[in-house]
């Protein structure tokens, strides 16, 4: 089977999506890009290569609503996540932007 | 909020006044009360595709250098000193008198709401001075606690002294420290038997929503099924919706907006009745469907105006409705006749049926539905679109994002098992959420998703359909470097977990 070949769910035809701001909703955890000047230090931090990061893909809504704030980002960029823990309180998370798109 | 102009033209019309700069337009609208400013226009009553700039608008009065957008009926002359091509704005984007435009109408003035994209405070600025104080007292020692040690430490800072804060932070850490797991612990496995020895004492099926009659969720074993299977529409899909906090109380505004979401359908209010002979269809209104669904006749009429191909034949208030197909087949007439009575009038597609709900601790009411179609109910203006949610994950994933998922996914599966008066640690769940969100789309558990995509071919041989990996495999040329579980078993070596992920190289020629 093909990497990301699931169909995805009912909706989302090719219409642009109207505007709603993904980034306040309560089941959306933060979502900081990572400056490029600091991704060694994370990637140190966590002593592991870019590519193995979980993903997140470059269509994700979430990626969307930053690009309307940070502009066009390209694949390879890391996101830092602040999840809310209900057993650490706060815990950070790392994603990596792909270009791989799910459909 | 700027006002703009909004109305319709043609691709050919805009190309010709751009040539032309500045121009004057003769439109056939009375625009005396317009304010001159900035104008959109559209080609297909959907979205915007170019954008005006208006200097001033007068009555129409025949004079040279005019274009025309048309020959006769002309009522203003628009001065333009701009006209450009825009990317295409969707018309759900307009706003007139705070609500949003369902259906264009020509020479309409509305507002342009613009979205602001703002992103939640890092967690850094999220936390309260103290703690983080306790965070960085802690780290300079060389030792990580979590945020919620450091909630439960500040209690205790004022009142032990430096000396003793810091000793009690080391016995916290020495603790924390015997709790973690090891490294190289097989936490996937643990998981799993967490999860599936008190999923063996889950209800097989169970229907009922907590407090609330009349409406059935899919819950026990066939929905935690259902999660980890990543199904693409569940059984019952259901949302909880969530007003804007200043409308929560009102009952008026809940109602309201109930009528304005359930879907409501021709067939819901009215009988169809087909008439082989002349080759028509009578929708017969009943008068107590349509009080009790708030529909008028006008909203069927006005629903039917939008169907192409058909021929009103007779509409008259309190009466029925006949129409007939342009083409006359029997074969149309039937297809006419499927599409009439799914036909929307009204509300959200997908949304079924809502309830309200008094949550007796705050007073505010709660909408649940059945059906789900969380885009378009987020976009509602009485909806709170930071708090409504659906229980259909990949809906969330699609609408919100792969986080988004993987909380949906944490939070449905705890409340399942939770429901049922089991207590699975947090931690499990937490794993099998990441786990299936780890790509950047929702994957199942199981042959098609997780256990189908290791990399090690004889894992996946071992798991489920393994001649199709075996063969595959071969004709690839794979090759299996041996770093999992399942493929050491399987040619019999020691496991690369726990004391068995440890390699001992012995040097001998050291000194």
């Amino acid at each position: 089977m093909v990497e990301g070949s699931n169909p995805s769910g009912p909706a989302e035809g090719g219409a642009k999506m109207a505007k709603l701001n993904v980034l306040q909703h309560e089941l959306v955890p933060a979502h900081h890009v990572v400056k490029k000047e600091e991704e060694d230090k994370v990637l140190k931090e966590l002593g592991i290569a870019k590519d193995l990061l979980p993903r997140i893909s470059r269509s994700d809504p979430a990626i969307k609503a930053l690009e309307e704030i940070h502009g066009p980002l390209e694949g390879g960029t890391i996101i830092k996540i602040s999840r809310k823990s209900p057993t650490m309180g706060y815990s950070v998370y790392y994603r990596v932007v792909t270009s791989e798109v799910f459909k | 909020m700027m006002k703009y102009l909004l109305f319709k033209d043609t691709k050919k019309n805009m190309e010709m006044l751009r040539k032309d700069l500045p121009a004057r337009y003769a439109v056939e609208a009375d625009l005396k009360d317009c304010p001159a400013g900035a104008a959109y226009v559209t080609n297909d009553k959907k979205s915007m595709i170019y954008r005006l700039k208006i200097e001033s608008i007068s009555p129409y009065k025949d004079q040279e250098g005019l274009f025309k957008k048309r020959q006769t009926g002309l009522k203003s002359i628009l001065e333009l000193s701009l006209v450009e091509p825009v990317e295409p704005l969707p018309l759900s984007e307009f706003k007139v008198s705070g609500k949003k435009i369902k259906e264009f109408v020509d020479f309409t003035v509305a507002d342009l709401e613009k979205t602001e994209f703002t992103e939640k405070k890092s967690y850094s600025e999220d936390v309260p001075k103290e703690i983080s104080e306790i965070i960085s007292i802690a780290s300079k020692k060389g030792i990580s606690i979590p945020v919620s040690v450091a909630e439960d430490l500040a209690k205790y800072r004022s009142e032990m002294g430096k000396d003793g804060f810091n000793k009690l932070l080391e016995r916290v850490y020495q603790d924390l420290e015997t709790k973690q797991i090891d490294p190289h612990e097989a936490v996937g496995i643990i998981a799993a038997q967490s999860i599936g020895e008190p999923g063996t004492q889950m209800t097989m099926r169970t229907f009922h929503f907590a407090g609330v009659r009349e409406m059935n969720v899919t819950l026990g074993l066939p929905r935690l099924i259902e999660i980890v299977d990543a199904r693409r529409i569940p059984s019952t899909p259901s949302m909880t919706i969530y007003m804007k906090p200043e409308l929560e109380k009102s009952e008026e505004a809940v109602l309201n907006l109930v009528k304005e979401l359930e879907n409501t359908t021709i067939i819901d209010v009215a009988d169809i009745v087909t008439d082989i002979e002349q080759m028509t269809l009578s929708i017969v209104p009943t008068a107590r469907k349509m009080n009790e669904r708030l529909v008028k006749h006008t909203d069927i009429s006005e629903a039917l105006a939008k169907v192409k191909g058909i021929t009103v034949m007779h509409d008259e208030e309190g009466k029925e409705i006949v129409i007939k197909p342009q083409q006359e087949s029997f074969k149309r007439l039937y297809q006419l006749q499927e599409q009439i009575k799914v036909l929307t009038i009204k509300g959200i597609p997908g949304i079924k049926r809502a309830i309200t709900r008094k949550d007796p601790s705050t007073e505010a009411f709660i909408i649940y539905t059945q059906g789900s179609n969380l885009k378009e109910v987020l976009e509602v203006d009485q909806v709170d679109s930071t708090r409504t949610f659906t229980n259909d994950i990949i809906e969330i994933a699609n609408v919100l994002g792969i986080e988004a998922a993987r909380n949906a996914i944490f939070n449905e599966s705890e409340r399942t098992l939770s429901e049922q008066g089991l207590e699975v640690d947090q931690r499990h769940l937490m794993l099998v959420a990441d786990m299936m969100t780890f790509g950047g789309n929702v994957r199942a558990v199981g042959r098609q998703g997780i256990s189908g995509r290791k990399s090690s071919v004889l894992a996946r041989a071992a798991f489920e359909i393994t001649t199709k990996h075996l063969l595959r495999a071969g004709l690839l040329g794979e090759i299996d470097p041996l770093t999992g579980v399942a493929e050491n078993i399987i040619v019999g070596q020691p496991i690369t977990l726990g004391t068995g992920a440890v390699n001992l190289v012995y040097k001998f020629n050291r000194k």
